[in-house]
């Protein structure tokens, strides 16, 4: 052969190459995703929030996919138009009105028009707090039909509904952002971590939980935090089991340096205070306040061997301080949870936290407050913010939003 | 009891007895004969126990060695490994507990408990037990769901000194099975402050074993014992029990059982084999004592048979002579004494006839010499008279043929009451009131009584007020009631107490005639019946003989009670009918 012939083989070599892996980056119509997750869900009322925070993790995912807001949050937790387009107010900043977006069809195939394309809602509060308000999945355009049904207009559609075990969505193909690139989602719930492993393992499943901190994601949406549910416990008592804590140690040996320590709910990227939440060790005041505490029942995930090892250390450092954790189920009096910041909005994630603390929680002070006066009397012991992680299998792309997943070749 | 009776009574007990002594000394035997063998079975236990304690111990130091030598232990004491890294150590030794731990004791990596590393081990392992080659121990392990758990620990370091290796294995049920699968044997586990399980898992009553535990656990040694788990005796357990000890400290007692179900059955066995052959002993020695005694007694039987008979008069019983041993000695001269005495028995009646005879010769002689003395007398006095004047003569004759008619009267009346002796007629039975008798012949020897001639004899009646209907000849009861009256008159020349009584008792009627005569002998006592005896100057000795040949008529009988100076009690004893004579 030709020294001449080569050069071109080579180049052409190359550019077929390039062109098989850009084919494999660009996103593919079609597929159905199979997804197991350990959380369960009753609904998909935006109405009824739930209180179990796996449960309420998922829900806001699936919200987004089959319901829409007025308005979304972006990266940065800034309003950006969504169902509505653009949104005015009137002299007295008393009356807002948002115009709706065209062209929106809702899943039976209606046009959404509401008012001649235009939305009033009567509200006095700043703008900024109200768009961020409207953001909030529980605040999604919802038509209920006749039958009880719920009509969305996101770019999933619910076509079966089994309450708390499975769901299927399927694309809405007339979305006015275009269709989701995968046909359907067939959904899992209440999946044990081991199952949702072996079945991805197996190939049976897309998409799996994945145990605490496997992930290096920089940017932390999940708070591991204690709460004790019932009242069993002085507040003294579970400061001590507070104080008691090693978190350097726990973060350094049993999550291999991932996730921030933190006193505080809401992770400092959001908030930018959490670093004004102590959460510091001190074993002898620990000690002093838990003389003479009795027993308590203690429940944390034994199937994610990160979570248990936590909780067992913190069965030990609690027992350091003399208060005995012991293991439990049902209604026990603490829990270790991950508890998720649902929303960029400081406001609106500590809302949903208080759903899930069942605490009282008001909008009309900032968020260093509310936060506060949830971390009051220590019915939630903030530990680590760390990073929602899944597992998936390599065909799965642009997860976890899932109007833009799309399944690659096998 | 009959000697038949009393023989088969006393060789019964004696088969009873020694069937029982029999029974009772093998029982007793076979009792010991198993306490021996569970004596040695629990040493055998204790002995076994040990070794397989001691087997264990090499075990896990072996186990723990391996552990310490391995790779993950480099990377542990190395701290490039996981927290965990002694979990994958201890599950590729099979340990339950394995805990890497620096030289200040800090652990670096527990496997039962992970989330404990940076604490310090807590096993209460003592400073000089923290030995790299010193053997396995007993030891107290806390664990995340419980107090503590009991461990067969060892302890190891790794090959670059930089970490110490604390292993063990649980001694859990697992463990007991393996100790306990003999059959009928199990093991126990006591742990503090009072739990017990076994080779299942279960809980079985700590208060049952207690005693047992607590005398392990403050001795510090070996215990037996046993306990009765249930009402029934064969739910009993023979319990060894070990305490788990190591430098004076008690991790637990393990206990040893062995189901005594097994000894208890043997030993009920043995005993109801005893029983039965016991009661077959018995009964086969009570039939045995009965045909044996039957043998041994049939000719004491007939002895005692011909005995009666003799008793009885029948001087012919004869007895069979079955055998030469004693017993036929015994009836050969029971017949040969039978027949002597029928000799002299004859050879008696022929002396009292003769006896008899010459008796009644001589009272007929004494009876017939005083009329015929004056008969002789007053006929030499007649043929004297014929020398006499005819007028001499004729006044002797005429007084001496009055003479000799008043005496051969009297010959006649001797020969009259002799006459009627021997013509005793039969009684003619007829109703008769005794009492009435008895006034007749009080009446009719009123005027004798009160003979002013004599002496006064008063007269004393105590007749039955009832009235003493009897069947009866009244003749001849007032014959004999007057002969007794005429005897007591005779019996007090002097004069006394002549008292008479009746009464009725039990279907007999009774009378007493009494005198406060002289009284008699006891000779006389004993011949006053017989014949021709009497004790008067003039009488003819058939007065009585006659009261009693009366009284024997009517089926009655008549005794006499006396002492000389005290009188003397005539009795007759008479059936109200002669029917219902004894």
């Amino acid at each position: 052969m030709k020294p001449i012939v080569l050069p071109w083989i080579a180049a052409a070599s190359a550019l077929f190459t390039l062109a098989i892996l850009k084919a494999e980056s660009r996103p593919r119509y079609g597929g159905t995703l199979r997804v197991e997750m350990s959380g369960t869900l009753n609904n998909l009322d935006p109405a009824e929030l739930p209180s179990d925070p796996a449960a309420l993790e998922a829900k806001v995912r699936l919200l987004q996919a089959v319901f829409e807001t007025l308005v979304r949050l972006d990266e940065s937790g800034k309003p950006q138009p969504w169902l509505a387009t653009s949104w005015a107010h009137d002299v007295a900043h008393k009356r807002w009105v948002f115009t709706a977006r065209p062209r929106v069809r809702l899943h039976n195939g209606m046009l959404w028009t509401p008012n001649a394309s235009t939305l009033e809602a009567p509200d006095d509060r700043p703008i900024e707090q109200i768009l961020r308000d409207l953001a909030r999945p529980w605040n999604a355009i919802v038509v209920r039909e006749p039958d009880g049904t719920l009509t969305g207009t996101g770019p999933f559609r619910v076509a079966r509904w089994d309450s708390g075990k499975a769901a299927m969505l399927v694309a809405n193909e007339a979305h006015w952002k275009g269709r989701p690139y995968v046909d359907s989602v067939d959904i899992q719930m209440g999946r044990e971590l081991r199952d949702q492993t072996q079945d991805l393992q197996l190939g049976r499943t897309d998409v799996t939980d994945a145990p605490v901190a496997t992930t290096d994601e920089s940017r932390a949406d999940e708070t591991l935090a204690l709460i004790f549910d019932t009242p069993r416990s002085s507040p003294a008592v579970r400061e001590a089991v507070s104080l008691s804590l090693d978190k350097v140690v726990i973060r350094r040996v049993l999550l291999k340096g991932h996730g921030g320590i933190s006193g505080a709910l809401l992770p400092q990227w959001l908030s930018g205070y959490s670093f004004l939440f102590d959460g510091k060790r001190d074993i002898v005041r620990a000690r002093q306040l838990a003389a003479g505490s009795a027993p308590l029942t203690f429940a944390y995930d034994r199937q994610d061997a990160v979570l248990r090892s936590i909780g067992e250390r913190i069965s030990v450092n609690a027992m350091e301080a003399g208060i005995t954790m012991r293991p439990g189920n049902g209604a026990v009096d603490v829990r270790l949870v991950m508890i998720p910041v649902t929303s960029r909005d400081e406001l609106s994630a500590l809302s949903d936290i208080a759903a899930v603390l069942k605490a009282p929680f008001s909008f009309a002070v900032g968020p260093y407050e509310a936060e506060r006066s949830l971390l009051e009397g220590f019915r939630a012991i903030p530990l680590f913010h760390l990073a929602r992680s899944w597992n998936l299998t390599p065909r799965v792309h642009s997860w976890p939003d899932l109007a833009n997943v799309w399944i690659g070749q096998p | 009891m009959t000697f038949r009776t009393k023989l088969l009574l006393l060789s019964s007990i004696t088969v009873a007895g020694a069937v029982a002594l029999v029974t009772g000394a093998v029982s007793i035997a076979a009792r010991q004969a198993f306490e021996r063998a569970d004596g040695q079975r629990r040493s055998d236990l204790l002995a076994q126990l040990r070794r397989e304690l001691d087997a264990r111990g090499m075990e896990v130091a072996r186990q723990v060695e391996r552990a310490a030598a391995s790779a993950g232990a480099q990377r542990i004491a190395a701290g490039s490994a996981e927290f965990d890294q002694a979990k994958q150590e201890s599950a590729a030794q099979d340990l339950a507990f394995l805990d890497f731990v620096q030289p200040d004791l800090t652990i670096l990596s527990s496997a039962h408990w992970p989330a404990r590393f940076g604490y310090k081990n807590d096993w209460g392992i003592a400073p000089e037990d923290w030995q790299p080659a010193g053997a396995a121990f007993f030891a107290r392990v806390p664990v995340p769901d419980g107090p503590s758990a009991v461990a067969l620990v060892a302890v190891r370091s790794t090959p670059d000194k930089k970490a110490l290796v604390a292993g063990g294995r649980l001694i859990d049920p697992e463990f007991l099975k393996s100790l306990g699968d003999a059959p009928g044997m199990r093991a126990l586990l006591w742990l503090p402050p009072g739990e017990v399980v076994d080779a299942q898992g279960g809980s079985p009553d700590i208060t049952k074993l207690a005693g047992l535990v607590n005398e392990a656990r403050g001795k510090g040694v070996e215990s037996t014992g046993t306990v009765q788990w249930a009402s029934a005796r064969s739910s009993s357990e023979a319990f060894l029990a070990y305490p788990l000890e190591h430098r004076g400290q008690i991790a637990g007692v393990l206990l040893a059982g062995t189901s005594l179900a097994a000894q208890f059955a043997l030993e009920n066995e043995i005993l109801w084999i005893g029983v039965v052959a016991a009661v077959s002993g018995i009964v086969i020695g009570v039939l045995l004592g009965w045909w044996t005694t039957e043998r041994v007694t049939r000719p004491v039987t007939q002895l005692a048979r011909g005995a009666r008979a003799v008793a009885s008069g029948d001087w012919s019983a004869r007895v069979e002579v079955i055998s030469k041993d004693e017993i036929g000695e015994l009836a050969t001269a029971f017949n040969r004494m039978t027949e002597q005495l029928a000799e002299q028995r004859d050879r008696a009646i022929q002396a009292e006839r003769v006896a008899a005879w010459r008796e009644l010769a001589r009272r007929l002689a004494h009876e017939l010499k005083n009329p015929l003395f004056p008969l002789q007398i007053t006929i030499e006095n007649l043929r004297k008279a014929r020398k006499r004047s005819e007028s001499e003569f004729e006044e002797v004759f005429q007084e001496s043929t009055g003479t000799l008619l008043a005496e051969v009267g009297n010959l006649k009346t001797i020969i009259g009451r002799f006459s009627d002796f021997a013509k005793m007629p039969p009684p003619n039975f007829e109703a008769v009131e005794l009492n009435e008798v008895v006034q007749n012949v009080m009446r009719l020897y009123h005027a004798q009584l009160k003979d002013d001639g004599k002496s006064k004899i008063e007269t004393e009646l105590s007749l039955a007020e009832a009235g003493l209907r009897i069947q009866a000849d009244g003749e001849q009861l007032r014959r004999a009631i007057g002969n007794l009256v005429l005897n007591a008159i005779d019996a007090m020349p002097q004069g006394g107490i002549l008292r008479i009584a009746s009464s009725r008792e039990d279907g007999h009627v009774r009378l007493w005639v009494s005198d406060t005569g002289m009284g008699l002998t006891e000779e006389e006592c004993a011949r006053l019946f017989t014949p021709y005896y009497t004790t008067k100057q003039h009488g003819t000795g058939l007065g009585l003989a006659i009261v009693q040949s009366v009284v024997s008529d009517h089926g009655g009988k008549i005794s006499v009670v006396s002492t000389p100076g005290n009188g003397a009690t005539f009795m007759i004893e008479l059936p109200i009918s002669p029917g219902e004579s004894a």
